[in-house]
């Protein structure tokens, strides 16, 4: 859809933008409040226990050391929860350190003869405290809670990853979909609210620092420092009561289903495009042919992810890979005979997990070396075997997933026997550009990724057959389907539907062609008269 | 009264600041403390007020033994006017003189009386000066601020260290005259740290002359300059005598 003008983009999509943005000052502020109510005390509390001062900074500084996926992912494994919760308690522990260190070197930092003074004239701990450390610290306080905030801003858009909306649900949307237009849509109102944020919190560090306000009538400064508090927490309010109920669009809520006895089944999928049009097409057909209702939580931040929210029941479904659950879920060896590998999947899955697999879709999504297609040529490649070679000049640009895994980048080494000259860890979303702007030579594409015509790439035969086979299926809770016997019979007619030649033009659809998905979907659904 | 008794203090365990000393403040009367940066001065009213405690020896104030009593009662009690004045810089100048009433729970009105009571008496305006801040006043004026809230809660003691140290010769002069003037007034026991021995003479009923943290000699000022009980009194009065005699015989 290049042809939609920018104006019209953004109009359409205003409603959610509003949306996103309100997730996202529910997650900044709540957490930014915490913190200040955390942090403070505990640089109150550093500053009169020198002894505690080594280890709390040290604490503090090492969390904000951690990358914020990792971060994200640890307390995902913590909490055993997607959604909001561990995305404020990471934002959280990310303020802790400017506004514990700040409120230390602010309560540190008082001229030395004041103190003295205070003392000599009798004032308690308390009184030194209250009456001329902290009211002559705000300002650096309020510096440290001002950085901790700006910085939460951008940190909150990496919530999108664990399902907790926020404009990080476009970034993540328009990775996945290599859609740039989608990234700006969350990068740049990201960026205004950061700004405001700045200049709002900066307004109120100039209120409260004391020598600024000083011939303000106290009326007034009272005033003033009680909306201080108060704005913050009525804006608040109202964000926090139109969003914590999280909107149908957002994860958040697992006990939803349960709780309201209404009939929805929560449909998940990883961020890829492929992931989101499989999604989509599983989400209308029930829709269609049920009278259930479905939770799209869509573009959560991969395979363990998404596995993990479904054995904890904090979604329905999804559509895995048979490889995948071999190999990265359930940690067999390799094995080469499809219908082999679907069916030992399916009866661990259902042993260990209560999972069933559903008809696979029927195309074969697996790993495979992408090169562009001129180097293909000039070099006469045209199995992996052929870039032998020359593999020591070539660099290759991996996803971290397929670095790691057994049947990725470590088996194919031993397989094949050779490496490249250098690897690159790169997001899966921007593997293709990159390889195609030639900043690698050589990637490890899905062989039904509709960014290899796209960008005019060519994917490599698997000569010594090393890559498993990759067979997508909807993957679905035994407990889900009992209840709604009529799900089975509604995702039937998606068996065997679509084939390699099949998928990638869907995904070139909405890579190469930008269709909105579920338009797309429609589309062909009603085409192939299964809708 | 105020009693020193062999008192000493050491940072360290091995050199001592102040070296058994003994001495009496009498009930009324200003003593200065004399004696060179570093001798130990403002130990003295450090130790006075319990802000530093003693390595050895007693401080009697009235009495009773300061080590028994609650420091922060203690310091309440006792006006202090700090070296380097050590206003609140965040609080006005009304705030700062209230400070030690408010400490000490005085209902507000008794407070609001007693500022402006203050102010007139280091001969400042309540109406110009009271919602001023420290650093938008002049030095003199900030040191009659510190003056003023040393007596809020008119203490029978003052302990003053090097108050006047900081200003220029003139205001210095001006606010000497003025200190004397509010001395007979007021009628309080005061301890004045200076390292100035015109200041010394000028204002003290008696000075004690400190050397290396010992007491070289205590007497009026006419005593010690008739007869200097050591060889470091002596030199010390040795270049001022000739200024102060002449400066009697003009007066």
């Amino acid at each position: 859809m290049k042809t939609t003008s920018l104006t019209d983009y953004i109009i359409e999509r205003l409603p959610e933008i509003w949306q996103r943005i309100g997730e996202h000052i529910f997650l900044t502020g709540i957490s930014t409040l915490t913190a200040v109510f955390v942090g403070i005390p505990l640089g109150i509390l550093a500053f009169y226990r020198p002894g505690l001062r080594g280890p709390l900074l040290g604490i503090v500084s090492i969390l904000q050391t951690i990358p914020s996926l990792a971060m994200l992912v640890i307390l995902l494994a913590l909490f055993q929860k997607i959604g909001v919760i561990p995305a404020i308690v990471a934002l959280i522990l990310y303020a802790l350190l400017p506004i514990v260190r700040n409120t230390l070197a602010a309560l540190q930092g008082i001229a030395p003869e004041i103190i003295e003074a205070a003392r000599g004239i009798g004032m308690t701990e308390w009184q030194k405290m209250r009456l001329i450390r902290i009211p002559l610290g705000i300002p650096v306080i309020m510096a440290g809670i001002r950085t901790a905030s700006v910085a939460g801003v951008g940190i909150a858009t990496l919530a999108a990853f664990i399902g907790a909306g926020g404009l990080g649900e476009f970034i993540n949307r328009g990775l996945a979909l290599s859609n740039t237009r989608l990234i700006f849509l969350g990068a740049i109102p990201a960026a205004l609210l950061a700004l405001l944020v700045d200049f709002v919190l900066g307004f109120i560090e100039k209120v409260c620092d004391p020598k600024r306000n000083r011939h303000w009538s106290h009326r007034f400064r009272f005033a003033l420092k009680l909306s201080i508090v108060l704005i913050p927490l009525f804006l608040l309010i109202p964000v926090f009561i139109s969003f914590s109920p999280w909107s149908s669009q957002t994860a958040g809520s697992s006990e939803k289903n349960e709780t309201k006895g209404i009939n929805v089944v929560r449909i998940a999928s990883k961020n890829f495009t492929e992931q989101l049009i499989l999604a989509e097409m599983m989400a209308q057909m029930i829709e269609k042919r049920t009278h259930l209702s479905v939770d799209r939580k869509f573009n959560l931040g991969g395979t363990i992810i998404c596995h993990e929210a479904l054995k904890r029941g904090e979604i329905d479904l999804y559509a895995e890979y048979t490889g995948t659950g071999l190999m990265a879920i359930l940690k067999l060896p390799a094995m080469n005979n499809p219908d082999e590998v679907y069916h030992r999947v399916s009866e661990e899955y259902l042993n260990r997990f209560n999972l069933v697999w559903l008809e696979p879709f029927g195309f074969n999504n697996t790993y495979t070396l992408t090169v562009r297609k001129q180097d293909a040529v000039q070099n006469q490649w045209k199995i992996i075997s052929d870039l032998i070679p020359m593999s020591s000049k070539l660099v290759a640009g991996f996803s971290g997933e397929f670095q790691e895994r057994p049947d990725g980048y470590p088996g194919f080494q031993e397989i094949y026997g050779f490496k490249f000259g250098e690897v690159h860890d790169l997001d899966p979303g921007l593997i293709y550009q990159a390889l195609a702007k030639g900043a690698v030579d050589v990637i490890d594409g899905y062989l039904t990724d509709g960014r290899i015509p796209a960008y005019n790439l060519i994917s490599l035969k698997d000569d010594k057959k090393f890559f498993p086979p990759y067979y997508a299926a909807p993957v679905v809770r035994e407990e889900v389907l009992s209840a709604y016997p009529d799900l089975r019979e509604a995702l039937a007619p998606l068996g065997s539907l679509i084939d390699n030649t099949t998928m990638r033009a869907l995904n070139y659809e909405v890579n190469g062609n930008r269709r909105g998905i579920s338009e797309l979907v429609t589309e062909f659904l009603q085409d192939k008269e299964v809708l | 009264m105020i009693a020193l008794d062999q008192v000493s203090k050491s940072y360290d365990g091995v050199s001592r600041i102040i070296n058994n000393l003994s001495l009496e403040v009498l009930e009324g009367e200003i003593l200065i403390l004399l004696g060179s940066s570093g001798c130990g001065k403002s130990t003295i009213l450090k130790m006075i007020n319990r802000l530093i405690d003693p390595t050895e020896g007693r401080i009697y104030l009235d009495g009773k033994d300061i080590q028994q009593q609650d420091p922060i009662e203690l310091r309440r009690s006792l006006g202090y006017v700090f070296q380097g004045i050590g206003l609140f810089p965040h609080l006005s100048i009304r705030e700062n003189i209230s400070m030690v009433p408010h400490l000490l729970g005085w209902p507000e009105d008794r407070i609001n009386n007693r500022y402006r009571e203050l102010l007139e008496l280091v001969q400042l305006s309540p109406e110009i000066h009271a919602d001023r801040f420290p650093d938008e006043l002049s030095g003199g004026q900030q040191q009659r601020v510190a003056v003023a809230r040393a007596l809020a809660a008119d203490p029978d003691y003052l302990l003053m260290d090097e108050p006047f140290g900081a200003l220029d010769a003139i205001t210095r002069d001006s606010l000497q005259q003025e200190f004397l003037d509010l001395k007979q007034r007021l009628n309080k026991t005061i301890i004045f740290v200076t390292h100035d021995i015109i200041e010394a003479v000028t204002l003290g009923d008696r000075i004690a002359i400190l050397h290396e943290g010992r007491l070289e000699q205590i007497g009026t000022p006419e005593e010690i300059l008739e007869n200097p009980a050591t060889d470091f009194v002596r030199e010390l009065f040795a270049k001022s005598v000739k200024f102060w005699k002449g400066f009697k015989s003009i007066s």
